[in-house]
């Protein structure tokens, strides 16, 4: 491990918010298994949590890995997350209970070998590169899966890949209309892999600030987490869908608002039709 | 192809012992998808891995300039290399989906023109803009002479940049890259596609004609998956920018080429898993 | 018969929906200096130009597009599944999608903004306030135009893939077919209007983008409404010959020999491309002419 260059200016550690954000993320996927158990679907915004903190985990190990210049663009990074992530999730889902952390492992196999590839055959030689493929490849399968508890009300493939779909009063099982049957899977794919990457993408620069960026990646997962609401109205019952829909609104209004306000305590100025000032005095 | 990079620096260097581990992994890979599936699994892999390779060789071709070529400071494409392959192997992806009925041959060849033909309008209106839209005629900054046409190149450099717009050579490349990306991404999807219509009735307990949206959907989500992970891998490996097959980043390709193999058998691997157990 | 014309007519009208995309994409992104273009307007203030242009980096412009119009797309289908009319869920779709766009703009550019302090670029509020609504209306134009093809396709032409994976193949296609079409006419010819024309901008001028207009100061409205008139233009139809073509000889030629006829025709226009492309380059080396004598090439 050579000395990175750049340092974190204050803020909590990455390891703190890798923990952090792993052990809620499972918590809370774990949480969506309630609709089972009590056979309603009213606790399937536990994924959009999910989700949520998976990717503010994520968010913050792209920062890691971009602040060496991987010769690229940022978005880049969010796409090979996510692109090994589906295949990962996907397959964790034939285990039930357990998928979460099969997803887990899987994710972090394939990362890994990815991160090999990326370090010695490619010869990047970035010093945090195979331990931030790995953990992005685990953010991209568990915020998937995240978006796949929300949007169907369960994580197994089963529920993935049926439907209901109601005709003149009459409730026809579908497949065509299911989270993978009918492509939302792509939908989800992008709002993660987009949500990830945006936060450090936008908050670049010599004035990066920790909280500012962590803020942007809240307020980037509830504002997927309203649209996929919406989404979820196709597969599930509206009243749960409602709740999604009422607690992503909550959060994205206060995240955002919060961010504005980062926003107004980090910028130079904060002006309103004024012209550009003068800077001879500088 | 033993002459590794002109250049000897770090970034161009192969690394022999990576690469020997590289295929270690993909014999691995390719032994364990044998137990687990000795049939259709092995066929559909090594298909998957077939397409990977080609995604992964093709996009070394595609000249990408990135955001110097947005300036006319440098040659290419004015924007990153892992989306516009990405734009020509899905559009590519489309055709060749559309044409899956016709079997194999057909269907990936009718991928790889989709591919070519959306590179050669872009590659063309580039052009078309850099000349008719600003007066600037196109010159590459990595060779004297066009290896294609013979043109010469360094008196038709602008001062102070490194070329601009599109030689031909550039041109032929991005249409070959598209063709390649087209039909590696058509590949991977009817291998997959095949597989799941073939095992997923048994798998889910349901008669064929209802898995089929399950089959196309998923294969199709996988075929968008593993392209973008070659793709970016492609990315890393050239490190953001590439003028087309003249440029001597192009002689990394061995190096992507092991690269995309393993990563496209490990994401075939487990997405053949699905069906398997 | 029937249905080769009713295919043709489906044909011709993703076509034009495909070049009103395009032209709404590239003009959208160069107001908001998305894309390539960007790297400028976030270097200008660290080499000392203060500006009023908006600093929208949203991801480069394929990935961006790509989950606009997957987005909208998702949405019209599960309003479509909610059993709600076709044309009013793609509309209900792709306005919530637009809200998404508008939201992330804002955020990019509060966020680069911000980031910038150490340089003195403030944050212009009334900038916020009257660029986001242009944008969110062009993206509107170009995720609307993008979605109902992508309906028509999979709806009138049968294509296999769900309606969201479509929006996403051709989302990422839209902003990889205007972000290489558009952005050099932006970043070459408008922000550095200050520049030799008919040359690249030297590396030596990187950053000193044109700040003021004809009267008072730039600002990203007069981006959009200069290069509309090449850059949009261009990339609307370069994406509309993309979509056009690609879906026109599947109609027509796929029947013939099994396949075969939609190859070769397609191999025939890559090859009218080719000879386009060539004449183009060889067009421009006769009149403008070299910028140095031939001899010193050595």
């Amino acid at each position: 491990m050579s000395v990175k260059i750049e340092v974190i200016e204050g803020g909590i550690p990455h390891q703190k918010i890798m923990i952090g954000g792993l052990v809620s993320t499972l918590v809370c996927l774990y949480l969506t298994y309630l609709n089972v158990l009590t056979n309603t679907e009213m606790f399937a915004f536990f994924g959009g949590l999910a989700m949520i903190t998976a990717l503010i985990w994520g968010s913050h190990t792209i920062k890691v890995l971009c602040s060496y210049g991987i010769g690229t663009g940022v978005p880049s990074a969010g796409m090979i997350a996510f692109g090994s992530g589906v295949i990962a999730m996907l397959l964790a889902t034939k285990f039930g209970m357990a998928a979460p952390i099969v997803a887990l492992v899987l994710a972090a196999v394939i990362g890994f070998i990815l991160g090999y590839i990326s370090n010695n055959i490619l010869n990047m030689k970035i010093p945090a590169m195979v331990q931030a493929l790995t953990e992005m490849a685990v953010v991209g399968a568990l915020s998937l899966m995240g978006f796949a508890a929300l949007i169907t009300g369960g994580f197994t493939f089963a529920g993935l890949t049926t439907g209901e779909v109601s005709m003149l009063g009459m409730t026809v099982s579908s497949n065509q209309i299911s989270f993978i049957g009918g492509g939302l899977i792509a939908v989800a794919f992008l709002l993660g892999a987009i949500a990830i990457q945006h936060p450090f993408n936008a908050c670049l620069g010599p004035g990066w600030k920790q909280d500012r960026m962590l803020m942007l990646t809240a307020e980037c997962g509830f504002l997927s987490m309203i649209v996929a609401a919406f989404m979820s109205f196709a597969l599930i019952s509206a009243g749960s869908a409602i709740i999604s829909l009422i607690i992503a609104i909550l959060g994205w209004a206060y995240t955002y608002n919060q961010y504005i306000c980062l926003s107004k305590r980090d910028a130079a100025a904060w002006l309103d039709a004024k012209p550009i000032p003068d800077m001879e005095g500088l | 192809m033993s002459a590794v990079a002109a250049k000897p620096q770090a970034g161009g260097a192969m690394n022999p012992t990576a690469m020997a581990v590289g295929v270690v992994m993909l014999l691995i890979i390719l032994a364990l998808c044998w137990y687990v599936s000795p049939g259709a699994g092995l066929m559909a892999l090594v298909g998957v891995i077939i397409g990977g390779v080609l995604i992964g060789f093709g996009t070394h071709f595609v000249p990408v300039g990135g955001a110097p070529a947005a300036m006319g400071q440098a040659p290419g494409i004015a924007t990153g290399v892992a989306m516009l392959a990405a734009g020509a192997g899905l559009a590519g992806l489309f055709g060749g989906a559309w044409a899956a009925e016709q079997g194999l041959v057909v269907a990936t060849i009718t991928g790889g023109v989709g591919g070519g033909l959306m590179m050669a309008i872009t590659c063309m209106m580039v052009n078309f803009v850099y000349v008719f839209g600003m007066g600037i005629p196109a010159a590459s900054g990595k060779v004297l002479y066009d290896p294609i046409t013979g043109d010469s190149q360094k008196e038709f450099k602008s001062q102070g940049t490194e070329g601009h717009g599109l030689p031909f050579v550039s041109f032929v490349g991005g249409v070959i890259g598209g063709f390649l990306a087209g039909a590696g991404g058509t590949i991977i999807y009817l291998q997959l596609l095949s597989l799941y219509e073939a095992t997923l009735p048994a798998v889910m307990g349901l008669p064929p004609a209802q898995v089929i949206p399950i089959a196309v959907a998923a294969a199709g989500m996988f075929a968008v998956g593993l392209f973008l992970v070659n793709a970016v891998l492609t990315a890393y490996n050239i490190t953001g920018t590439i003028e087309g097959p003249h440029d001597p980043k192009f002689k990394r390709w061995p190096r992507a080429i092991v690269a995309s193999a393993v990563a496209s058998a490990l994401c075939g691997f487990v997405a053949i898993l699905i069906v398997a157990i | 018969m029937e249905q080769i014309v009713f295919g043709i007519g489906i044909t011709a009208l993703t076509g034009a929906l495909a070049t009103i995309a395009g032209s709404a994409e590239d003009t959208e992104s160069n107001i908001g200096s998305q894309g390539d273009p960007n790297s400028q307007v976030q270097l200008a203030p660290q080499m000392g130009f203060v500006h009023r242009i908006f600093n929208k980096a949203i991801a480069g412009e394929p990935p961006a597009y790509g989950l606009w119009c997957a987005l909208g797309a998702g949405l019209a289908w599960a309003f479509m599944a909610m059993q709600i009319n076709a044309v009013l869920a793609i509309v209900l779709g792709c306005v919530l999608a637009v809200l998404v766009q508008g939201v992330y703009a804002t955020t990019a550019y509060l966020g680069r903004t911000a980031s910038l302090a150490k340089f003195g670029q403030p944050v212009y509020v009334d900038i916020l306030k009257s660029m986001t609504s242009v944008t969110m209306a062009h993206a509107f134009i170009a995720i609307f135009c993008t979605v109902t093809l992508c309906h028509l396709i999979n709806g009138a032409l049968g294509h296999p893939f769900p309606l969201p994976l479509l929006g996403l193949i051709w989302g990422i296609a839209l902003g990889a077919a205007g972000s290489a079409t558009g952005n050099p006419y932006y970043g070459k010819e408008r922000q550095y209007q200050n520049q030799k024309f008919g040359a690249g901008v030297p590396i030596s001028a990187s950053g000193n983008i044109v700040r003021y207009a004809e009267a008072g100061e730039r600002n990203s409205l007069d981006n959009g409404w200069f290069t509309a008139k090449i850059g949009g233009s261009a990339s609307g139809v370069c994406f509309g010959l993309i979509v056009f073509l690609e879906i026109w000889r599947t109609i027509l030629f796929e029947k013939i020999s099994a396949g075969w006829g939609a190859i070769i025709v397609g191999i025939l226009m890559i090859l009218i491309f080719t000879v386009i492309d060539r004449y183009i380059e060889v067009w421009a080396r006769k009149n403008y002419g070299p910028y140095t004598e031939a001899k010193v090439a050595s």
